[in-house]
């Protein structure tokens, strides 16, 4: 069993003083093994996005420690963070996560072009990818011209194209349907059975939960309860 | 690629911003393009109305003449140096002429001038003399023949056919000498200093009148088949007439007035320039801030990818770079059509006198490579540098403050 991220007390404060102080993240422990399936859930504010950002590398934690695969990168420098979440995590958010004037297939690219990946080898994952979320035919479109669903497929393609250790989302289906977005999840679920692939992702929807193999329930902060399926 | 190629796409984003940025920009290279090529013909015909009047584009004087018109200080033997200026391929024309203060009277006035005596044949390939006469005919060489200007012409208030007596020193003696000549010419430089004080007589004459004797004269005037031979001190015109006894210079010596008014003025084109440019990247600077605002979530989403900064601020730079060379291609085929029509028709002017200089009535721009490869350069780099600080702005941009942005 392998451990792909770990957070240690991991503390999100904003604010200056002790009133105004908002405990984003609140002593966070949490592992995260490979080939797990967890969604996140809590009311809004309880500190879902934050805790994904730190996981991620997005942001520095104001205490506490964050190892993606075994490396603490709770101190690591904006460069080193910039090239650590463009090798090993994949990010999905909300919505827009596409550049509007590249075609899908360029957006799928895009990544593995910051990678320094061979053009034969882009075009052999592109294809791939493209047929792992469904959307072969579709690579010369231009986001403005696919769904909202499709368009979190390629976001999808995208993050798995750069191969990285572990996919991040944050609510990937806020802005869909609710049958766009159990349809997106079950792309995830079979790239998560298929390949293998980590996938950690945050949701306010009942049915979109229901489908992870474990539970995380964050409440101001706080892991309030961790359960596995 | 992949940069270019994204910025090139970007700029297509909001077309309408991106063709007002460029009409800003492009606009501004057309009128400095213009301002340089008026600037340039406006010089041009100063310095042609100053050299091709009376000047000429070098002159040879006996040193110290022009410090008072000495009449005494004259060249002895003209034939001399006027062989070696023929045998000189540099040399397009030459004249000698005399020079003396007169006393100048008609039956009813009287008043003071300066009196030329000048090959009319010679002066005809030099200055403007044979042009400037408005009334009567030119020089043809016959006794008592005398072209005087228009304004001296009222001032002694007689006509064509008139007869008047001009009083002169005679050289070396000082003794006055008086001769009667009749007005065959009036002229009108539209130079008042001249059209008021100078008149022209026959070069025989006058060396007779002030005893100079067959070769002597007090000026030799020079015109250069290439203009731009003046500048060239190195020139044998200059080098074999620089002596003890004689001095050649070039008229940017002789007048340093109006040479210093040409270097001035393109002064006033940096000054234009500058004044264009600020305004344009106060306008590169607006747009290209506005672009970014509208993609601050979409660069959130980038950097949160894995996008490096320096990779971000040269997009925006890349994308401020292809503003520059497409507003450069539309401002040097606007400033091209314009000249088309400014360099052959003209900018009108109305009469005017510019500092003791006539000026004909339009400037005829003229075109100069530098203005379709230095001035667009100076474009690309001030475009450029106006993208620097939306480009910094851009790479700082904070991933998680960016996403935070509800659209
Ligand atoms: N940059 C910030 N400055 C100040 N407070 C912040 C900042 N980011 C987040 N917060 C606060 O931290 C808390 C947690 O926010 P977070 O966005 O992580 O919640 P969330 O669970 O993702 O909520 P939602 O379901 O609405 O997305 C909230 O109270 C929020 O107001
Ligand atoms: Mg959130």
């Amino acid at each position: 069993m392998t451990i792909v991220i770990e957070t240690k007390d991991l503390c999100r404060y904003f604010g200056d003083s002790e009133e105004t102080m908002v405990k984003a993240a609140d002593h966070v422990n949490i592992e995260i093994e490979k080939g797990e399936f967890t969604a996140i859930i809590g009311p809004s504010g309880s500190g879902k996005t934050t805790v994904l950002h730190l996981m991620g590398g997005l942001d520095n934690p104001t205490s506490g420690e964050v190892e993606l695969s075994g490396k603490n990168i709770a101190k690591m420098s904006g460069g080193e963070l910039c090239d650590l979440r463009r090798d090993h995590i994949g990010f999905i958010f909300q919505s827009y996560n596409l550049i509007p004037v590249l075609s899908a297939e360029e957006n799928i690219e895009y990544i593995m072009l910051l990678q320094g990946v061979k053009t034969s080898e882009r075009k052999k994952r592109v294809k791939e990818m493209l047929a792992l979320v469904g959307l072969s035919g579709l690579e010369n479109r231009r986001p403005g011209k696919l769904s909202g669903g499709q368009q979190q497929r390629v976001a999808i393609a995208r993050a798995m194209a750069s191969r990285p250790d572990i996919i991040l989302a944050d609510e990937p289906t806020a802005n869909l349907d609710s049958k766009t977005g159990i349809a997106l999840l079950d792309v995830m679920k079979e790239l998560n059975e298929a390949h293998d692939m980590t996938f950690v992702f945050s949701t306010h929807d009942e049915k979109i939960m229901s489908r992870a193999s474990r539970l995380i329930h964050m409440r101001d902060g706080k892991v309030e309860l961790d359960e596995r399926k | 690629m992949q940069l270019v190629q994204l910025a090139f796409r970007n700029l297509f984003r909001n077309t309408r911003r991106t063709v007002l940025t460029v009409l800003l920009i492009s606009f501004s290279l057309t009128a400095l393009i213009i301002t340089d090529a008026m600037m340039r013909g406006m010089t041009d015909l100063i310095v042609k109305s100053i050299t091709e009047t009376l000047l000429g584009e070098a002159q040879i004087h006996k040193q110290g003449f022009r410090d008072n018109f000495d009449i005494d200080l004259f060249i002895e033997d003209t034939a001399e140096i006027e062989d070696s200026l023929s045998n000189d391929p540099t040399v397009l024309a030459y004249a000698s002429r005399t020079i003396s203060g007169a006393m100048i009277s008609s039956s009813y006035n009287v008043t003071g001038g300066m009196v030329y005596g000048i090959d009319a044949d010679a002066e005809a390939d030099l200055s403007r003399i044979k042009i400037a006469v408005e009334t009567g005919s030119y020089l043809s060489g016959k006794p008592n023949e005398i072209l005087i200007g228009k304004t001296m012409g009222d001032l002694l208030e007689i006509k064509l056919g008139d007869r008047i007596v001009v009083t002169l020193t005679e050289a070396n003696t000082g003794e006055m000498t008086q001769a009667l000549f009749r007005v065959s010419g009036l002229l009108h430089f539209g130079i008042t200093e001249i059209d008021k004080n100078i008149a022209f007589i026959n070069i025989d004459e006058a060396r007779k009148l002030i005893r100079l004797g067959a070769h002597g004269a007090h000026e030799i005037a020079i015109r250069f088949r290439n203009p731009e031979d003046a500048k060239n001190t190195a020139l044998a015109v200059f080098t074999n007439h620089n002596t003890e006894t004689l001095e050649s210079l070039s008229w940017l010596q002789l007048n340093k007035e109006v040479s210093s008014i040409i270097e001035m003025s393109s002064y006033g084109t940096l000054i234009i320039g500058l004044i264009l440019f600020l305004l344009a990247s106060l306008g590169v600077i607006n747009s290209m801030f506005m672009s970014i605002y509208e993609r601050i979530y979409e660069f959130g989403v980038l950097k949160a990818i894995g996008t490096r900064p320096l990779d971000l601020g040269l997009l925006i730079i890349i994308e401020s770079l292809l503003i520059a060379l497409i507003s450069c291609a539309v401002g040097i085929i606007l400033a091209l059509l314009i000249s088309e029509y400014t360099s052959t028709v003209g900018i009108p002017l109305g009469e005017m006198e510019f500092s003791g200089l006539a000026m004909s009535d339009r400037i005829l721009t003229q075109f100069h490579i530098s203005q379709i490869t230095e001035l667009p350069i100076y474009v690309i780099l001030l475009t450029v540098m106006s993208g620097l600080y939306p480009a910094w702005f851009a790479s700082k941009i904070i991933p998680t403050e960016a996403l935070q942005r509800s659209l």
